[in-house]
This record gives structure tokens, C-alpha cells and sequence, in this order.
């Protein structure tokens, strides 16, 4: 953990970028098809990130977008999928099995508690959980052990401490104050692990405005704050938006096509072809798209159409 | 004379799932689980009332979702709830043994319930990588109890080559069942007491109370306990009454249409199985 104290921490997203070295163990944001930090994710692979130890718990879009953009080492996530709605993640799987990305699949629980570790600052969590499990042979530090109070066996994991972490939220001030609508998923935890974390945010309100509505969790965790709309696209970040099912699809299609078709279909189009995120919401569809991602709030019967584009 | 009603496989299949949840108990589905989904939340209105339901990722308590999502993170799962929690609070209560039921399937399962949501081949020569156990390892060894479900228990055929989801040896376990590669659960020191229940859509199995293999206890109306042994690369126990289910009422049915009208129960199957249909 650091302590940041600055009054101004907001910058421009290739600014706050560079806060992220090769090699850093980066904890993401959101999970599933949920206010996962989609924009920094293709900020880092425009800068041409390497050898990136993704941390996670159940996540999808973002990490198969990394492990595409050929910015990941290693992947401990506990579950990379677009579950049954498109399947396996075909980035995520090619990367595995090419064994250019180093599988150190984690287990949800286990993460929780080593991320709890070091928010607390303690050096590991014992655990009555694992045993049994080959999920072992991917955490060489995990060990057995005896719990002295009660002779019974346990497996101790050490506290983990991400380098950075990456965050999209709803709304922030320019101190770093974050308000974050739940669900949390691992975000809370992630905040108070790592070492540095940068902020996204849909709205950059002021600091007054802040303290009305009361932050979840105060500046001084924060490292960077960056305004960045739709930051989340294609994942939701409600109330804003809805997920974006038409554009995972044709995401889906461009991934399964192989590594040079996902370049040229898909990276080369939305990620490395566009300047800016204004640019970017253009070419995914504009005023069009926006306002179909927002019919949510109208009501079951548009919510439930959103589930069905694509 | 009454008229002709039909309930569909993935409709009856959701019936067994939910027959497997007890009333007043804490219950909880992870990612990656739509039929676990329905059956959740159809037992929440209709035989366990006072189920503590635990939404999956999105971790609200008893939400009343105006429809069931695709994705088991997103702020239809959190509608009509309760409270929030945070999801390590889920995982506490099941390292306090606190968590009664939850719910895991695998690529594959032995016949002792273990599963492996992680890979086919080794970490070093990884030839197929499924999306990981979330958070299944853990609650595997956690929960009082918890029920395997999987859809494509039918074997596939290729050519000579057959293709097994019950197979005699999982390649990698993630999530754990009664006899681990590392032993027994009783040598294990483990909270939780393993799978009690594993639904497929050729039949309902537990566990031998001795052996503890899967043990065939109910079929569907249109499998045969040869079916069964045809489909299953290990021997199964046959449970001395093993007999034909019961049918769901209709008014499960019609519940079951009414809060998942995207059909996301129907996700998880081979396309020739929903043709699978049974009168009431």
C-alpha cells in the first residue's frame, strides 16, 4: 500500500499508463461483463506493455483483450470466460496453450484472502481450503502446514500485494475520493492491496460534491485519477450503460479467427486506429449506441432486448 | 380430458436441481451457471421461501430479478434484493461452515464427484484451457454440501474415439469430491461434507454411503440404466430403488417459463437435447 496525498491527481490516460511497467503484477478491475477498465486496457497495449502478471477473481473481455494485445506474462485469474453466453476465451486459451502465457490459475477465496493479507499487513492467511485440490501444483508458494492450536492441517498463502491496480468507477473527484456502485466484486479489496492504483471514472464531480454522496474509499489509496467516459465499453457500468452484447460478438468472431485476424479485424479498428476515447465510442456507434446501451432505465422489455443484440 | 402439456428437458432438468436446495438453508451460485440460476431462484418462490439466496458474483441477498441475464454480473442479478454484500463475506461464511449449498460442474468428473474446470493436459503442456474454477476449489472443500451439475453427460462419438465428461481419471482437479488425489476427505481436515447430488441429463446420481462412487438414483423417462453405462467411462453404483423421476408440476413449469424468459437454462446444451420433451 502507499499513501498518496497529492490535491490534483488527474491526468490524461496515456499519462496515467505509464504508471504500469512491464512485468508489474496488475490487479483488474470489475469481472465478467462488468465495469472492467476496458479503456486502459488498450491504452496499455497502444503503449506496447509487456510480460503484465494479471490478478483477479472471475473476469472475461478484459483479460482475453490483454492476453490478445499481447500484453500479459502471466494470468492468476480464478476464471477467464464470456460464460455460456459466447464460451471459452479464445485470446486467454491461444496464450495458455501456445505457453506464452504461464497459467497460475488462482481460486477466488484464496486470492480474497491474500489480498486481505496485505490490506491488513499481515504476511499470509492460513487456510482450511485447498487441500485436496491440484490447484496446488500452480502456487509453488502455498505450503503445508500444521495449525499449532489445534493440530489440524492447513495450507498457508502469502499475503499478495499487486503493483497496481486498475479500477473503473462511476464517479471521483480530482483528490482521489472514488464513489463506486456495488457490485464491488474484488475492486475494495484491490484498492487497499496494491501498492498503486489508477483510477478511471465515468464523471469527475467536485470535491463538495464528493462528500455529499460520500466516497467508498478516501484519496489516499489513490495514485491517479483519469475522466475517461464509456471507460468500461463493452462491459456495463451502470447506471450509465448496459453491456454491450452486438460489440462482444463481433469482438468474439474477430478472436476465434486467429492471432493476425484479431489484429487486423479487431485491434487494428478499435484499439491501435483510434486517438482518443471520444474517437473510440464514434466508431463503436456513436449517439446510436450510446443511447441504446442507456434504454435499460425504460424499462424490463428494453433491458431484456439488450440481452439479445449480437 | 385434460390437455396434452409438455415440459422440455431443460425444464425438468432445472426441477431436479432445485430438488437438491432445502428450505432455511444459505445458498449460493457461482459464475458460469445459468441453470443453477433458475433453480435458485424458482426455489425461492416455490419450496424454500426462506432460502438465504446469494445471487453469484453480483453478491445480493435475495435479489428478485425482473428476468434471469446471460451473465451472472450484472445489475439485473442485484434488482429487487435485499442488502448487498461484498462477495469475501460469502466465502467467510463458507470457511466458517456457514455456506450450506452451492453449485459446480466440470469438463470432466470421476466417479468419486471430483471435476476439472482447469485444463486438459498438465501446467507444463497445457493442450486445452477452460476458464478455471472461480471460486470452486475453495467451496468445494467449504460447503456443507454442494450439487455437480453438467449437460453433456452423453458420450460423443468421433469416429471410434469416444468422448467422456465421466471419466475414470480427471486430468486436473479443481473442485474436489469424496476420495482426492491427495486422499480421503476425512484425512483432509476439510469444513464441508462434498457432493451429495449430481444432476445430468440422463440421470440423478448420489453417493454411495460407503464407497462413496456416484450412485444412479432416479432417471429420466427416456434412459435406460444402459444409457447410463454407455455414456459413463466408469462403473456407476445403481442405488437398489433406482427408478424413473418424478415430473415437475405444471404450475413449476409455468413458473419456470415466467422468471426466465430468455431461456438462459437452455445455454449449457448440445443443440439435439432440447428436442427432448415429456407429458405431464
Amino acid at each position: 500500500m502507499g499513501i498518496f496525498v497529492d490535491r490534483d491527481k488527474l491526468m490524461t490516460l496515456a499519462e496515467a499508463a505509464k504508471i504500469v511497467k512491464d512485468g508489474d503484477k496488475v490487479a483488474v478491475g470489475g469481472g465478467l461483463c462488468m465495469r472492467e477498465p476496458i479503456a486502459m486496457v488498450n491504452e496499455l497495449i497502444r503503449q506496447g506493455r509487456r510480460n503484465l502478471h494479471l490478478i483477479g477473481t472471475a473476469h472475461g473481455f478484459d483479460v482475453d483483450l490483454a492476453c490478445g494485445g499481447d500484453i500479459v506474462g502471466a494470468v492468476e485469474e480464478t476464471h477467464v470466460s464470456f460464460e455460456q453466453d459466447f464460451g471459452l476465451a479464445p485470446n486467454y486459451r491461444r496464450a495458455c496453450e501456445s505457453g506464452k502465457v504461464k497459467i497460475r490459475e488462482n481460486c477466488c477465496n484464496t486470492i480474497i484472502n491474500q489480498l486481505r493479507a496485505a490490506e491488513y499487513g499481515m504476511p499470509f492467511v492460513p487456510m482450511k481450503s485447498i487441500k485436496g485440490s491440484d490447484e496446488i501444483k500452480l502456487h509453488p508458494e502455498f505450503k503445508h502446514f500444521v495449525d499449532p492450536f489445534t493440530g489440524k492441517k492447513v495450507v498457508l498463502v502469502p499475503a499478495l500485494e499487486p503493483d497496481v491496480a486498475l479500477i473503473h468507477v462511476q464517479k471521483a473527484d480530482r483528490h482521489g475520493n472514488v464513489k463506486v456502485d456495488p457490485p464491488y466484486v474484488a475492486d475494495v479489496l484491490f484498492m487497499r492491496a496494491a501498492k498503486k492504483v489508477i483510477v478511471t471514472a465515468e464523471e469527475i464531480v467536485s470535491e463538495e460534491e464528493m462528500i455529499r454522496i460520500g466516497p467508498t474509499i478516501p484519496y489516499y489509496e489513490m495514485t491517479a485519477i483519469v475522466h475517461v467516459p464509456y471507460g468500461a465499453h463493452p462491459t456495463s457500468c451502470y447506471p450509465y450503460y448496459a453491456y454491450d452484447r452486438e460489440y462482444i460478438s463481433e469482438y468474439f468472431k474477430a478472436a476465434q479467427q486467429g492471432p493476425e485476424a484479431f489484429r487486423s479485424n479487431y485491434l487494428d479498428k478499435y484499439v491501435f486506429g483510434v486517438a482518443s476515447q471520444e474517437e473510440y465510442m464514434e466508431k463503436v456507434g456513436g449517439k446510436a449506441k450510446r443511447e441504446r446501451l442507456a434504454s435499460w432505465k425504460e424499462g424490463r422489455e428494453k433491458w431484456m432486448e439488450l440481452f439479445t443484440y449480437g | 380430458m385434460a390437455e396434452k402439456f409438455e415440459v422440455g428437458i431443460d425444464e425438468l432438468f432445472v426441477v431436479n436441481v432445485a430438488r437438491t436446495i432445502e428450505d432455511r438453508t444459505t445458498v449460493f451460485h457461482g459464475v458460469s451457471s445459468p441453470i443453477p440460476m433458475v433453480a435458485m431462484y424458482l426455489s425461492k418462490l416455490t419450496h424454500a421461501k426462506d432460502m438465504v439466496y446469494f445471487g453469484g458474483v453480483s453478491s445480493a441477498v435475495d435479489p428478485n430479478p425482473p428476468f434471469l441475464p446471460y451473465t451472472t454480473n450484472d445489475w439485473v442479478m442485484i434488482q429487487g434484493r435485499t442488502a448487498m454484500v461484498t462477495v469475501d463475506k460469502i466465502f467467510d461464511l463458507a470457511q466458517k461452515g456457514e455456506l450450506d449449498r452451492s453449485f459446480f460442474s466440470g469438463a470432466q468428473i470421476d466417479m468419486y464427484g471430483n471435476q476439472n474446470v482447469s485444463m486438459i493436459g498438465s501446467p507444463d503442456k497445457c493442450k486445452i484451457k477452460f476458464p478455471g474454477g472461480a471460486g470452486g476449489c475453495n467451496l468445494s472443500a467449504d460447503c456443507v454440501n454442494y450439487t455437480i451439475w453438467t449437460t453433456r453427460h452423453r458420450v460423443q462419438r468421433r469416429g471410434d474415439k469416444k468422448s467422456y465428461t465421466f471419466v475414470k481419471k480427471c486430468d486436473f482437479v479443481t473442485n474436489i469430491g469424496h476420495v482426492t488425489p491427495y486422499g480421503p476427505r476425512s484425512e483432509l481436515d476439510l469444513v464441508g461434507n462434498g457432493p451429495d447430488w449430481v444432476v445430468t441429463e440422463l440421470g440423478v446420481f448420489d453417493f454411495d454411503p460407503e464407497t462413496k462412487v456416484m450412485r444412479l438414483r432416479y432417471l429420466y423417462p427416456d434412459v435406460t440404466v444402459d444409457d447410463i453405462m454407455d455414456s459413463t467411462e466408469f462403473q456407476p453404483a445403481i442405488h437398489p430403488e433406482v427408478r424413473v423421476m418424478d415430473m415437475p408440476t405444471r404450475e413449476e413449469v409455468e413458473l419456470i417459463r415466467r422468471i426466465d424468459p430468455l431461456k438462459v437454462r437452455q445455454l449449457e446444451y448440445p443443440p439435439q437435447e432440447l428436442a427432448r420433451k415429456f407429458e405431464l
